[in-house]
């Protein structure tokens, strides 16, 4: 009897918390006419790093624009997607966000997206793999926002220690010849200090690798593939082609830079859903890695060591350097269509795009402003260059399809087998092709 | 024996510290107390307490079982009230499993790939799923898993919870420490022991060489990468099933014990047959919570290996996740689930048969 009073205490208490928490679902969600009749619009993203950036760059829109008041929303990339899916299921997408060429075809595809020509933006002023990226049949759906590109992360301490100089120029070639495998190999040492190929190298006993080759399909096996004139897709929007030849060929040399030249780890640590290889890079255990130049704020900070940046290897076909572009979407059923559109147009302009260049958050889309990029990260100390004159060069654009959000998983675990060694490049780029295919809609 | 569901009331929430106590697990009722021959020994669920289903228990329900089990209390009279505490759970249960588990059952008649609109399809995802090879190799992972969790995460309980069944110096502390992993979520669980298992400069393969053994690749090879999963489960749901058993172990009357010894009933033959019938109901609450747990695991797969190599961790909440989540086919998934649902169905639906014919509650 004495602990009844208790008790009720405790269930009443519950009962509060339990009514408050499903009381806080009803909060947010759903925009619509802000206080003192402004506009409200939500802007999402899914970069912490770049989210100060933007904050600076809404804070002038919204000076510009007394009428419109618009919230920076912040999610992280797995619930990004989720949340949006969800969202534009409900009606409720935000007005203004992020577009990533992989989910790009699906949205587009459902009516998520609106095309953009109200923004009147002149597309020919942006980097035109971004433009096509985001382009379904002959309209742009997303004002080009930058773009990420994939260069050559090296550390210099581990060159001058093995007394390598970075060549002017990375060749590769299937067969083994050229100037990368040669450096690779001389940055590779065992634990008593013998390079893969001298007599007594004992590839179970590897103390610093000359490089990173792993199951990443941006930075890594899409980049042989390219260079040495391999297909990803036979069209916009069409099918995988990258089991012919020549991609084959690539694939086989990805896979041979781990089994058979020994100068990186072994895929048993590196495969995905591991990121492993990150942290062996960062601590030293790995001399070349190539990563997207938007890795740098998150990177850059936490090196013991001297970045380099240097350009891709350029295969046999030349180089051919995977460029990711990034879209200002703007939701097909926004509430306030007109200001959705005015702050997408302004994210794309020189003004916005200027403060994120130089701010060294990222290469914006439209042209001419890189400058402030490089600037920017030449005070940190790290000359990011490379990645621009790469951006002039030849780059392409991750295989733009229906479908590749299901197909990823699929593709990520039969590649793993690939660079374990378990099956041919033949076999698992046909496997992959046949089960990709499968998914487009 | 009337109907199993009423007879087999779980011990299990009612007579156990419940999880906000567990950092300082005490034993509900003092021995001397079942020393007396209480008719129904403390834990078991003797009132209305009982009726609270397993896992919901409000955490003061322990002390609660006593006070509310006094006969001869009227009901009618100011009974509106407690509907009124029941209120939140109750919504909570509709809202976020009743109504959800019938939006499941009607979407899996429909296509509907998320951002389309939906069809109605017949049984066409019925239809779809009998020939779907994925789809039954993924119920047979996850019946492997269950096979290789349930077993030995049970038996270690119980073996560990006799272990901690006395008194002895610390062994609060011992208590407490076997129930920390049960604390972390498994997402952390899972990327610590993905360090843990790196074959070249994990703890465990490392540990491994110090013996001589050369430890296999736990997370890429697919006949292992199962059984690593597993173990993280098991490491994990040791300790707190112990707690279930050390709860139930104060039910077990001692003077049995004695009687039974005093007859010539060595050690072992007292546990196999006194002991353990005595502890059916927490059995039965232990092996339903945790079966149900072990179908549905997905976070440490999801961290660990993503439901590879080749697909052999691949386990149906997981696949249900991919259909849902990235091919975004939302009819097809919730067929998926609806076959979930009937596995964890069967599997309790024949433990309550089990359990209901082997059950005693009234020791008097």
């Amino acid at each position: 009897m004495k602990h009844f009073p208790r008790i009720r205490w405790a269930g009443a208490l519950l009962g509060a918390a339990l009514l408050a928490l499903t009381g806080c679902g009803d909060g947010d969600g759903g925009g619509g006419g802000g206080q003192d009749g402004k506009v409200a619009l939500t802007y999402r993203l899914w970069d912490e790093q770049q989210k100060a950036g933007y904050e600076k760059v809404i804070a002038n829109f919204e000076k510009a624009n007394p009428g419109i008041d618009v919230s920076i929303e912040l999610l992280p990339w797995d619930q990004y997607w989720t949340k949006l899916t969800a969202d534009a299921v409900a009606g409720t997408a935000p007005d203004v966000f992020w577009m990533a060429p992989s989910q790009f075809p699906e949205y587009v595809t459902k009516g998520v997206l609106a095309d953009v020509a109200p923004a009147k933006i002149d597309a020919s002023k942006y980097h035109q793999t971004v433009v096509q990226t985001f382009t379904y049949e002959g309209k742009l759906y997303g004002v080009p926002k930058d773009w990420g590109i994939v260069g050559l992360f090296y550390n210099k301490d581990l060159f001058k220690k093995a007394g390598v100089e970075m060549p002017d120029k990375l060749t590769w070639k299937p067969d083994g010849s050229g100037t990368f495998l040669e450096t690779a190999r001389k940055l590779t040492v065992d634990a008593k200090g013998k390079h893969p190929g001298e007599s007594g190298f004992d590839p179970a006993s590897v103390k610093t690798y000359g490089f990173a080759s792993w199951n990443h399909y941006q930075t890594q096996w899409m980049n042989w593939v390219a260079s040495n004139g391999g297909k990803l897709l036979d069209k916009p929007f069409g099918k995988y082609a990258f089991n012919d030849d020549a991609s084959v060929q690539a694939l086989q040399f990805g896979v041979d830079l781990v089994n058979k030249h020994h100068v990186s780890p072994p895929a048993t640590q590196t495969n995905p859903p591991s990121d492993k290889i990150n942290d062996m890079f960062k601590a030293g255990q790995v001399a070349m890695f190539p990563a997207n130049n938007a890795l740098l704020p998150f990177v850059a900070p936490e090196l013991s060591f001297e970045l380099g940046i240097a350009p891709m290897p350029e295969g046999p076909a030349g180089r051919a350097v995977n460029l990711n572009g990034l879209a200002e979407a703007v939701y097909a059923k926004s509430d306030h269509p007109a200001e959705a559109m005015k702050l997408a147009a302004y994210l794309g302009s020189a003004e916005a795009q200027k403060v994120m260049a130089d701010g060294g958050y990222v290469f914006p889309a439209l042209d001419g402003l890189a400058q402030g990029y490089v600037d920017y990260w030449k005070t940190k100390k790290v000359d990011v260059e490379p990645f621009l004159e790469q951006s002039r060069g030849t780059t392409f654009a991750l295989p733009v399809t229906t479908g590749f959000t299901a197909f990823e998983t699929k593709l990520v675990q039969i590649f793993n087998e690939m660079y374990l060694g378990k099956i041919t490049p033949k076999q698992a780029a046909d496997q992959a092709v046949t089960t990709g295919n499968a998914t487009v809609k | 024996m009337t109907r199993p569901g009423a007879n087999t009331r779980p011990t299990g929430p009612a007579g156990t510290p419940a999880p906000d106590d567990s950092g300082k697990p005490e034993t509900p009722e003092t021995p001397e107390a079942t020393a007396q021959g209480t008719p129904v020994p403390g834990p078991a669920p003797a009132g209305p307490a009982g009726a609270v289903p397993p896992g919901t228990a409000p955490p003061a329900a322990g002390r609660t079982a006593g006070a509310r089990a006094r006969p001869g209390r009227k009901r009618g009279r100011g009974d509106w009230y407690a509907y009124l505490f029941v209120a939140p759970s109750l919504f909570g249960v509709l809202a976020f499993l009743l109504l959800p588990m019938v939006v499941v059952f009607v979407l899996s008649f429909f296509h509907w790939e998320l951002l389309s609109e939906p069809t109605f399809a017949g049984v066409d995802n019925y239809r779809r799923l009998a020939g779907d090879a994925e789809a039954w190799r993924s119920v047979w992972v996850t019946v492997l898993y269950v096979l290789l969790c349930i077993p030995l995460q049970t038996v270690l309980a119980l073996a560990l919870a006799l272990l901690l069944d006395r008194r002895v110096r610390g062994v609060r502390i011992y208590r407490a420490l076997f129930v920390v992993p049960w604390m972390a979520t498994p997402i952390v669980l899972g990327l610590v022991w993905t360090w843990i298992f790196d074959p070249r400069d994990g703890a465990l393969n490392r540990a491994l060489a110090l013996v001589g053994v050369h430890g296999p690749e736990w997370l890429s090879d697919p006949s292992w990468a199962l059984p690593a999963v597993a173990l993280v489960s098991v490491w994990q749901n040791t300790g707190y099933n112990m707690l279930f058993f050390l709860a139930g172990l104060q039910g077990v009357p001692k003077e049995l014990h004695d009687a039974a010894a005093t007859d010539g009933a060595t050690a072992s033959q007292r546990f196999w047959r006194i002991t353990l019938p005595l502890l059916n109901p927490t059995m039965f609450f232990v092996m339903v919570t945790n079966l149900i747990g072990a179908f549905q695991v997905f976070d440490t797969v999801f961290v660990m290996t993503e439901g590879g190599p080749s697909g052999s961790t691949a386990v149906i909440n997981f696949t249900i996740f991919q259909t849902a989540f990235r091919a975004f086919d939302f009819g097809y998934a919730s067929t998926l689930s609806m076959l979930l649902f009937a596995l964890i169905f069967a599997v309790t639906l024949a433990q309550v048969r089990f359990f209901g014919k082997r059950t005693t509650y009234d020791l008097g």
